[in-house]
């Protein structure tokens, strides 16, 4: 509970009422409690008028717009209510300074959580991975800790997925053919699905850095660029295999998923359609609100408090000088 | 069960005057899921249930209206079974 999260499917009009939510669709009210509820997503056509936007505003809600083709369009989020000009000058500071530092801690937990998806494929006797489990523990991540430049950095980051794409041709199923990543527009199933993950997993990221006092602009790994919140693409880089692809694993290997029932494959990509995209999100959130012991919190904690630990760490980085190191499933044995 | 527990799923049941429906209805769908006519039902944390029922107080006529809550664990601690026809309910994650 308190992460409360609501997806808008169908076309209606989102409104304020009674001081609370309501969605209008087909004549009938949808009422949404206000109290418990952190983001809503709209994936289709939804109306809205100021009156709910600042309704929203004043109960720190969030909301998430995406395009019809499940492309991320933006996020409408209240006036900060965290800010530090403290924070972002040494945050700064720290972009200026330490770049490196962070952004090859970001690269190696990538490196621990990929292998640690693949071995446990690899432990249930699927050897033709072992190959691409051994380059990147033993040459790719070898060859981080010398580098200088940032640029290196970033190619070692981009052979590492590599190496995982390769992998996961091997593990997935028949039906799922998978050559390699394409983008803007995904050209297959599964390209698509890694699409919609990533992309909520990018929501999900920016709404947990909107409850810290960091600077979403302020990035490490990711170019600091204009237009998007390149902070949180370095922080939910380290948990896209944890999380969207042992999503998609799951649910091509247990054939919850198929090709010709939940794809739109009318133009030449493939989308996913309606029913498809219920049962990704569903399965997403579902491993998203997932717990496991924290170790040094000693209690329970979803996966997507993980999110906001990982961005507390980095607060600690900032002002405290604690080491980085990003989240990796490895700390959880 | 003892007080120890953390209730985080209650059901609602109200069953006042007519003036004063609307005005319950209200306060409840702020917090609670749409189940059926004068029912509520839904996740949600002790210290909202809390608010929740402070601000049923000063609505309600305690000599005449009644309302009810049935708090339960999780949503893990019931098991529901339809007879008829289900609708999309409120409550539900996608809309």
């Amino acid at each position: 509970m308190g992460e409360a999260v609501r997806y808008i499917m169908s076309e209606g009009e989102l409104k304020r009422k009674d001081n609370s939510i309501c969605f209008r669709k087909g004549g009938r009210n949808y009422y949404i409690p206000i109290e418990g509820i952190k983001e809503i997503y709209c994936l289709n056509e939804v109306s809205i008028n100021t009156k709910l936007l600042d309704f929203l505003a004043s109960n720190g809600i969030v909301l998430h717009f995406f395009n019809y083709y499940g492309n991320y369009s933006g996020t409408f989020f209240p006036r900060e209510k965290y800010i530090s000009g403290r924070i972002t000058v040494k945050q700064a500071n720290k972009y200026s300074y330490e770049r490196l530092k962070v952004a090859k801690a970001i690269v190696k937990g990538i490196a621990i959580n990929v292998v640690e998806v693949l071995y446990s494929y690899y432990k249930n006797g699927n050897h033709e991975i072992k190959n691409n489990i051994d380059i990147i523990r033993y040459e790719i991540t070898k060859a981080l800790d010398p580098l200088t430049n940032i640029k290196e950095v970033l190619s070692i980051e981009g052979a590492i997925w590599t190496q995982f794409y390769d992998a996961l041709r091997r593990i997935l199923n028949k039906d799922f053919e998978f050559l390699k990543r394409v983008k803007r527009p995904p050209d297959n199933p599964v390209n698509a699905m890694i699409s919609l993950g990533n992309s909520i997993l990018y929501t999900k990221t920016i709404t947990q850095i909107y409850h810290t006092h960091l600077n979403q602009s302020i990035s490490f790994l990711h170019e600091p660029s204009d237009g998007r919140f390149s902070l949180a693409l370095d922080l939910s880089e380290v948990f896209k295999p944890i999380i969207v692809f042992k999503t998609i694993l799951k649910l091509v290997n247990k054939k919850m998923i198929k090709v010709d029932k939940h794809f739109d494959k009318a133009l030449k990509y493939c989308i996913m359609n309606e029913d498809g995209k219920q049962i990704f999100i569903k399965e997403l959130n579902q491993r998203l609100e997932e717990t496991f012991k924290h170790p040094k919190l000693k209690r329970k904690v979803s996966y997507n408090t993980a999110i906001k630990l990982d961005a507390l760490k980095l607060v600690k980085y900032v002002l405290e000088d604690q080491a980085f190191v990003p989240f990796n499933v490895k700390e959880l044995v | 069960m003892s007080k120890k527990y953390n209730y985080n799923y209650v059901f609602l049941f109200y069953d006042v005057d007519e003036k004063r429906c609307n005005k319950v209805f209200k306060v409840c769908k702020k917090y609670l899921n749409h189940y059926q006519k004068s029912v509520f039902r839904g996740e949600i944390s002790p210290s909202k249930l809390l608010k929740l029922k402070k601000d049923l107080d000063k609505i309600i006529d305690k000599d005449y209206d009644y309302v009810s809550v049935i708090k339960l664990l999780n949503q893990s601690f019931f098991e529901e079974e339809h007879i008829g026809k289900y609708d999309l309910q409120d409550g539900e994650m996608f809309i």
